[in-house]
Protein backbone atom coordinates (compact mmCIF):
# COMPACT_ATOMS: atom_id res chain seq x y z
CA UNK A 1 0.00 0.00 0.00
CA UNK A 2 2.97 2.50 -0.12
CA UNK A 3 2.52 4.33 -2.56
CA UNK A 4 -1.09 5.71 -1.35
CA UNK A 5 0.86 7.03 1.21
CA UNK A 6 -1.59 6.10 4.09
CA UNK A 7 -0.51 6.01 7.80
CA UNK A 8 -1.62 2.84 9.96
CA UNK A 9 -4.95 4.17 10.86
CA UNK A 10 -5.82 5.16 7.60
CA UNK A 11 -4.97 1.77 6.05
CA UNK A 12 -6.54 0.05 9.41
CA UNK A 13 -9.61 2.15 8.35
CA UNK A 14 -9.74 1.56 4.71
CA UNK A 15 -9.35 -2.35 5.34
CA UNK A 16 -12.35 -1.89 7.55
CA UNK A 17 -14.84 0.18 5.03
CA UNK A 18 -13.28 -2.45 2.71
CA UNK A 19 -14.45 -5.67 4.65
CA UNK A 20 -17.71 -4.26 5.82
CA UNK A 21 -18.21 -3.56 1.76
CA UNK A 22 -17.42 -7.05 0.38
CA UNK A 23 -19.06 -8.57 3.50
CA UNK A 24 -22.25 -7.22 1.74
CA UNK A 25 -20.88 -7.99 -2.03
CA UNK A 26 -20.48 -11.68 -0.84
CA UNK A 27 -24.31 -11.45 0.96
CA UNK A 28 -25.69 -10.61 -2.56
CA UNK A 29 -23.60 -13.29 -4.05
CA UNK A 30 -25.02 -15.90 -2.22
CA UNK A 31 -28.73 -14.96 -2.18
CA UNK A 32 -27.99 -14.65 -6.27
CA UNK A 33 -26.25 -18.20 -6.26
CA UNK A 34 -28.57 -19.29 -3.51
CA UNK A 35 -25.72 -20.74 -1.18
CA UNK A 36 -23.16 -19.76 1.21
CA UNK A 37 -19.76 -17.88 0.34
CA UNK A 38 -17.18 -18.58 2.90
CA UNK A 39 -15.40 -15.21 3.47
CA UNK A 40 -11.84 -14.68 4.09
CA UNK A 41 -10.35 -11.20 5.53
CA UNK A 42 -9.41 -9.46 1.41
CA UNK A 43 -5.98 -8.02 1.04
CA UNK A 44 -5.73 -4.93 -0.41
CA UNK A 45 -2.03 -3.67 -2.50
CA UNK A 46 -1.80 -0.48 -4.79
CA UNK A 47 -0.76 -0.64 -7.87
CA UNK A 48 1.46 2.32 -9.81
CA UNK A 49 0.03 2.61 -13.31
CA UNK A 50 3.20 1.78 -15.21
CA UNK A 51 3.13 -1.61 -13.33
CA UNK A 52 -0.81 -2.67 -13.99
CA UNK A 53 -0.31 -4.72 -17.05
CA UNK A 54 2.53 -6.71 -15.92
CA UNK A 55 0.48 -7.59 -13.00
CA UNK A 56 -1.89 -8.73 -15.18
CA UNK A 57 -0.11 -10.46 -17.43
CA UNK A 58 1.82 -12.28 -14.64
CA UNK A 59 -1.53 -13.97 -13.60
CA UNK A 60 -1.81 -17.26 -15.26
CA UNK A 61 -4.70 -18.27 -16.95
CA UNK A 62 -6.39 -14.90 -16.62
CA UNK A 63 -9.47 -15.61 -18.43
CA UNK A 64 -11.69 -12.69 -18.31
CA UNK A 65 -11.98 -9.42 -16.93
CA UNK A 66 -14.67 -7.31 -16.38
CA UNK A 67 -14.65 -3.39 -16.75
CA UNK A 68 -17.07 -0.77 -15.01
CA UNK A 69 -16.86 2.77 -14.46
CA UNK A 70 -18.16 4.59 -11.96
CA UNK A 71 -18.55 8.05 -11.16
CA UNK A 72 -20.08 9.94 -7.78
CA UNK A 73 -18.94 13.70 -6.44
CA UNK A 74 -16.32 15.48 -5.40
CA UNK A 75 -14.16 13.95 -8.13
CA UNK A 76 -14.37 10.43 -6.65
CA UNK A 77 -14.32 8.22 -9.78
CA UNK A 78 -12.96 5.03 -11.41
CA UNK A 79 -13.03 1.91 -13.18
CA UNK A 80 -13.48 -1.43 -11.50
CA UNK A 81 -11.83 -4.37 -13.19
CA UNK A 82 -13.18 -7.54 -11.55
CA UNK A 83 -10.61 -10.05 -13.02
CA UNK A 84 -11.30 -14.32 -13.56
CA UNK A 85 -8.62 -17.20 -13.86
CA UNK A 86 -9.79 -19.41 -15.93
CA UNK A 87 -10.58 -22.23 -13.68
CA UNK A 88 -12.74 -19.91 -11.41
CA UNK A 89 -15.23 -19.23 -14.18
CA UNK A 90 -15.66 -22.88 -15.55
CA UNK A 91 -16.57 -23.43 -11.64
CA UNK A 92 -19.04 -20.71 -11.63
CA UNK A 93 -20.44 -22.02 -14.67
CA UNK A 94 -20.78 -25.45 -12.59
CA UNK A 95 -22.26 -23.65 -9.68
CA UNK A 96 -24.99 -22.44 -11.77
CA UNK A 97 -26.10 -25.46 -13.70
CA UNK A 98 -25.11 -24.02 -17.03
CA UNK A 99 -24.13 -25.74 -20.02
CA UNK A 100 -20.16 -24.55 -20.40
CA UNK A 101 -21.05 -22.57 -24.04
CA UNK A 102 -19.77 -19.29 -24.46
CA UNK A 103 -22.70 -17.12 -24.56
CA UNK A 104 -24.03 -18.28 -20.86
CA UNK A 105 -20.98 -17.97 -19.30
CA UNK A 106 -20.09 -14.45 -20.44
CA UNK A 107 -23.68 -13.06 -19.74
CA UNK A 108 -23.11 -15.21 -16.10
CA UNK A 109 -19.50 -13.61 -15.41
CA UNK A 110 -20.71 -10.04 -16.55
CA UNK A 111 -24.15 -10.47 -14.00
CA UNK A 112 -21.71 -11.61 -11.23
CA UNK A 113 -19.47 -8.86 -11.73
CA UNK A 114 -21.71 -6.06 -11.92
CA UNK A 115 -23.35 -7.53 -8.58
CA UNK A 116 -20.00 -7.68 -6.91
CA UNK A 117 -18.97 -4.52 -7.88
CA UNK A 118 -21.93 -2.48 -8.19
CA UNK A 119 -22.92 -3.72 -4.37
CA UNK A 120 -18.98 -3.31 -2.92
CA UNK A 121 -19.19 0.10 -4.53
CA UNK A 122 -21.91 1.34 -2.82
CA UNK A 123 -21.35 0.21 0.62
CA UNK A 124 -17.81 1.53 -0.24
CA UNK A 125 -19.31 5.03 -1.29
CA UNK A 126 -21.86 5.54 2.08
CA UNK A 127 -19.53 4.72 4.35
CA UNK A 128 -17.71 7.41 2.73
CA UNK A 129 -20.85 9.74 2.21
CA UNK A 130 -20.75 9.46 -1.68
CA UNK A 131 -23.37 8.12 -4.29
CA UNK A 132 -22.23 6.32 -7.11
CA UNK A 133 -23.51 6.11 -10.39
CA UNK A 134 -22.59 3.46 -13.18
CA UNK A 135 -21.29 2.56 -16.48
CA UNK A 136 -22.49 -0.50 -18.18
CA UNK A 137 -20.36 -3.61 -17.37
CA UNK A 138 -18.04 -4.55 -19.90
CA UNK A 139 -16.53 -8.18 -20.66
CA UNK A 140 -12.49 -7.96 -22.44
CA UNK A 141 -10.90 -11.14 -23.57
CA UNK A 142 -7.80 -11.73 -22.48
CA UNK A 143 -5.91 -10.25 -25.30
CA UNK A 144 -2.65 -8.35 -24.24
CA UNK A 145 -3.50 -5.80 -26.75
CA UNK A 146 -7.00 -5.38 -25.90
CA UNK A 147 -6.95 -4.62 -22.45
CA UNK A 148 -3.91 -2.67 -23.14
CA UNK A 149 -5.91 -0.25 -25.14
CA UNK A 150 -8.78 -0.71 -22.96
CA UNK A 151 -6.97 0.89 -20.22
CA UNK A 152 -5.29 3.67 -22.22
CA UNK A 153 -8.85 4.72 -23.34
CA UNK A 154 -10.09 5.75 -19.85
CA UNK A 155 -12.09 8.72 -19.78
CA UNK A 156 -9.74 9.96 -16.85
CA UNK A 157 -5.60 9.82 -15.81
CA UNK A 158 -5.18 7.49 -13.52
CA UNK A 159 -2.02 7.52 -11.31
CA UNK A 160 -2.72 4.30 -8.79
CA UNK A 161 -4.62 1.38 -8.93
CA UNK A 162 -5.93 -0.07 -5.81
CA UNK A 163 -6.13 -4.10 -6.11
CA UNK A 164 -8.30 -6.20 -3.63
CA UNK A 165 -7.67 -9.54 -3.71
CA UNK A 166 -11.05 -11.95 -3.01
CA UNK A 167 -11.02 -15.41 -2.77
CA UNK A 168 -14.43 -16.82 -2.44
CA UNK A 169 -15.16 -20.04 -1.17
CA UNK A 170 -18.53 -21.51 -2.67
CA UNK A 171 -19.06 -25.02 -0.96
CA UNK A 172 -17.78 -27.60 -2.79
CA UNK A 173 -16.01 -24.72 -5.03
CA UNK A 174 -13.66 -22.23 -4.83
CA UNK A 175 -12.94 -19.19 -7.20
CA UNK A 176 -10.66 -16.36 -7.16
CA UNK A 177 -10.62 -13.00 -8.03
CA UNK A 178 -9.09 -9.93 -8.22
CA UNK A 179 -11.45 -6.56 -7.96
CA UNK A 180 -9.05 -4.00 -9.01
CA UNK A 181 -10.10 -0.35 -8.51
CA UNK A 182 -8.43 2.33 -11.02
CA UNK A 183 -8.56 5.75 -9.29
CA UNK A 184 -7.20 9.07 -10.71
CA UNK A 185 -5.17 11.28 -7.88
CA UNK A 186 -7.87 13.59 -6.88
CA UNK A 187 -10.64 10.36 -5.87
CA UNK A 188 -7.30 9.25 -3.77
CA UNK A 189 -6.81 12.66 -2.18
CA UNK A 190 -10.60 12.93 -1.57
CA UNK A 191 -10.87 8.90 -0.21
CA UNK A 192 -7.62 10.28 2.50
CA UNK A 193 -9.69 13.14 3.49
CA UNK A 194 -12.75 11.40 4.02
CA UNK A 195 -10.99 8.57 6.27
CA UNK A 196 -9.40 11.52 8.31
CA UNK A 197 -12.88 12.69 8.83
CA UNK A 198 -13.90 9.20 10.25
CA UNK A 199 -10.88 8.78 12.80
CA UNK A 200 -11.22 11.99 13.88
CA UNK A 201 -14.38 11.10 15.26
CA UNK A 202 -12.74 8.35 17.63
CA UNK B 1 -20.26 -2.76 39.32
CA UNK B 2 -19.44 -2.75 35.83
CA UNK B 3 -18.85 -6.25 34.08
CA UNK B 4 -15.50 -7.95 32.76
CA UNK B 5 -15.69 -6.70 28.75
CA UNK B 6 -13.05 -8.63 25.77
CA UNK B 7 -13.54 -6.77 22.70
CA UNK B 8 -11.96 -9.21 19.65
CA UNK B 9 -11.32 -7.63 16.09
CA UNK B 10 -8.70 -7.35 13.93
CA UNK B 11 -9.11 -3.65 12.74
CA UNK B 12 -8.44 -1.27 15.51
CA UNK B 13 -10.97 1.64 13.97
CA UNK B 14 -13.65 -1.41 14.90
CA UNK B 15 -12.62 -1.88 17.95
CA UNK B 16 -13.02 1.53 19.20
CA UNK B 17 -16.37 1.97 17.54
CA UNK B 18 -17.47 -0.92 20.10
CA UNK B 19 -15.53 0.84 22.83
CA UNK B 20 -16.89 4.03 22.22
CA UNK B 21 -20.67 2.74 22.38
CA UNK B 22 -20.17 1.07 25.45
CA UNK B 23 -21.60 2.56 29.04
CA UNK B 24 -18.83 4.81 30.08
CA UNK B 25 -18.35 3.50 33.49
CA UNK B 26 -17.24 -0.02 32.00
CA UNK B 27 -14.54 1.75 30.07
CA UNK B 28 -11.85 0.91 32.65
CA UNK B 29 -12.59 -2.69 32.85
CA UNK B 30 -12.47 -3.45 28.98
CA UNK B 31 -9.68 -5.67 27.28
CA UNK B 32 -9.01 -6.18 24.37
CA UNK B 33 -7.70 -8.94 21.56
CA UNK B 34 -6.47 -8.41 18.20
CA UNK B 35 -7.73 -11.90 16.82
CA UNK B 36 -8.79 -14.77 17.90
CA UNK B 37 -5.97 -16.57 19.25
CA UNK B 38 -5.42 -13.82 21.99
CA UNK B 39 -8.82 -14.04 22.84
CA UNK B 40 -9.07 -17.65 23.78
CA UNK B 41 -5.91 -16.53 25.78
CA UNK B 42 -7.67 -13.67 27.48
CA UNK B 43 -10.73 -15.75 27.77
CA UNK B 44 -9.16 -19.01 29.66
CA UNK B 45 -7.19 -16.82 31.99
CA UNK B 46 -9.79 -14.41 33.16
CA UNK B 47 -13.83 -14.80 34.24
CA UNK B 48 -14.94 -12.68 30.91
CA UNK B 49 -18.77 -11.55 31.03
CA UNK B 50 -19.28 -10.44 27.86
CA UNK B 51 -17.11 -10.96 24.66
CA UNK B 52 -17.85 -8.59 21.54
CA UNK B 53 -16.74 -10.98 18.50
CA UNK B 54 -15.78 -10.20 14.85
CA UNK B 55 -16.16 -13.03 12.97
CA UNK B 56 -13.58 -12.72 9.68
CA UNK B 57 -9.86 -12.69 11.28
CA UNK B 58 -6.65 -14.24 10.28
CA UNK B 59 -5.93 -17.34 12.25
CA UNK B 60 -8.46 -18.48 14.74
CA UNK B 61 -11.28 -16.58 13.33
CA UNK B 62 -14.77 -16.26 15.19
CA UNK B 63 -16.11 -19.18 14.24
CA UNK B 64 -13.00 -21.01 16.22
CA UNK B 65 -13.35 -18.21 19.31
CA UNK B 66 -16.83 -19.84 19.69
CA UNK B 67 -15.90 -23.10 19.33
CA UNK B 68 -13.16 -22.57 21.82
CA UNK B 69 -15.40 -21.11 24.39
CA UNK B 70 -18.00 -24.28 23.95
CA UNK B 71 -14.61 -26.86 24.48
CA UNK B 72 -13.74 -24.63 27.69
CA UNK B 73 -17.04 -24.40 29.00
CA UNK B 74 -16.85 -20.70 29.90
CA UNK B 75 -19.71 -18.90 30.81
CA UNK B 76 -19.72 -15.78 28.66
CA UNK B 77 -22.30 -13.48 26.84
CA UNK B 78 -21.13 -12.93 23.41
CA UNK B 79 -22.66 -10.78 20.55
CA UNK B 80 -21.06 -11.18 17.04
CA UNK B 81 -20.45 -8.12 15.32
CA UNK B 82 -19.60 -8.75 11.89
CA UNK B 83 -19.07 -7.66 8.46
CA UNK B 84 -20.24 -11.11 6.85
CA UNK B 85 -23.89 -10.97 7.26
CA UNK B 86 -25.24 -13.62 5.26
CA UNK B 87 -28.73 -15.21 6.93
CA UNK B 88 -26.77 -18.68 7.07
CA UNK B 89 -23.39 -17.37 9.27
CA UNK B 90 -25.88 -15.38 11.49
CA UNK B 91 -28.05 -18.67 12.28
CA UNK B 92 -24.40 -20.38 12.51
CA UNK B 93 -23.36 -18.25 15.39
CA UNK B 94 -26.37 -18.63 17.32
CA UNK B 95 -26.59 -22.14 16.94
CA UNK B 96 -22.55 -21.75 18.49
CA UNK B 97 -23.98 -19.91 21.31
CA UNK B 98 -23.71 -16.34 20.33
CA UNK B 99 -26.67 -14.48 22.04
CA UNK B 100 -26.95 -12.13 19.24
CA UNK B 101 -25.36 -10.46 16.04
CA UNK B 102 -24.88 -7.31 14.90
CA UNK B 103 -23.61 -6.36 11.39
CA UNK B 104 -20.54 -3.68 11.31
CA UNK B 105 -20.59 -1.07 11.32
CA UNK B 106 -22.31 -1.65 14.55
CA UNK B 107 -24.15 1.21 16.33
CA UNK B 108 -24.58 2.72 19.63
CA UNK B 109 -28.23 1.84 20.34
CA UNK B 110 -28.62 -1.21 18.26
CA UNK B 111 -25.52 -2.79 20.28
CA UNK B 112 -27.17 -1.11 24.14
CA UNK B 113 -30.86 -2.75 23.55
CA UNK B 114 -29.29 -6.34 22.49
CA UNK B 115 -27.15 -5.83 25.94
CA UNK B 116 -30.63 -4.47 27.73
CA UNK B 117 -32.73 -7.29 26.17
CA UNK B 118 -30.36 -10.17 27.60
CA UNK B 119 -30.07 -8.55 31.11
CA UNK B 120 -26.84 -6.91 30.44
CA UNK B 121 -27.67 -3.32 31.11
Amino acid sequence: MNEFHLTEDQQDCLQELINIAMGQASDQLARYLDTFVYLKVPSIESVAAKDLMKTLSQQKNTMAVVSQGFFGYEGIRGEALLVYQEEGSARIADLLGYEPDELSQDEQLIDISSILTTTFLNVFAQQINNQLSYNAPKLLPNIQEILSEHLQQMPFTWDLALKVNINYQVTDYSFNCNMILLIPETAITNIKHVLDRILEEF
Amino acid sequence: MSPSVLICDDSNMARKQVLRSLPEEWKDSVQIACNGAEALTILRDNSIEILFLDLTMPGIDGIGVLQGIQKLNLNCSVFVISADIQPEMQSKVKALGAKEFMRKPVQADVLLNNLRQHGLL
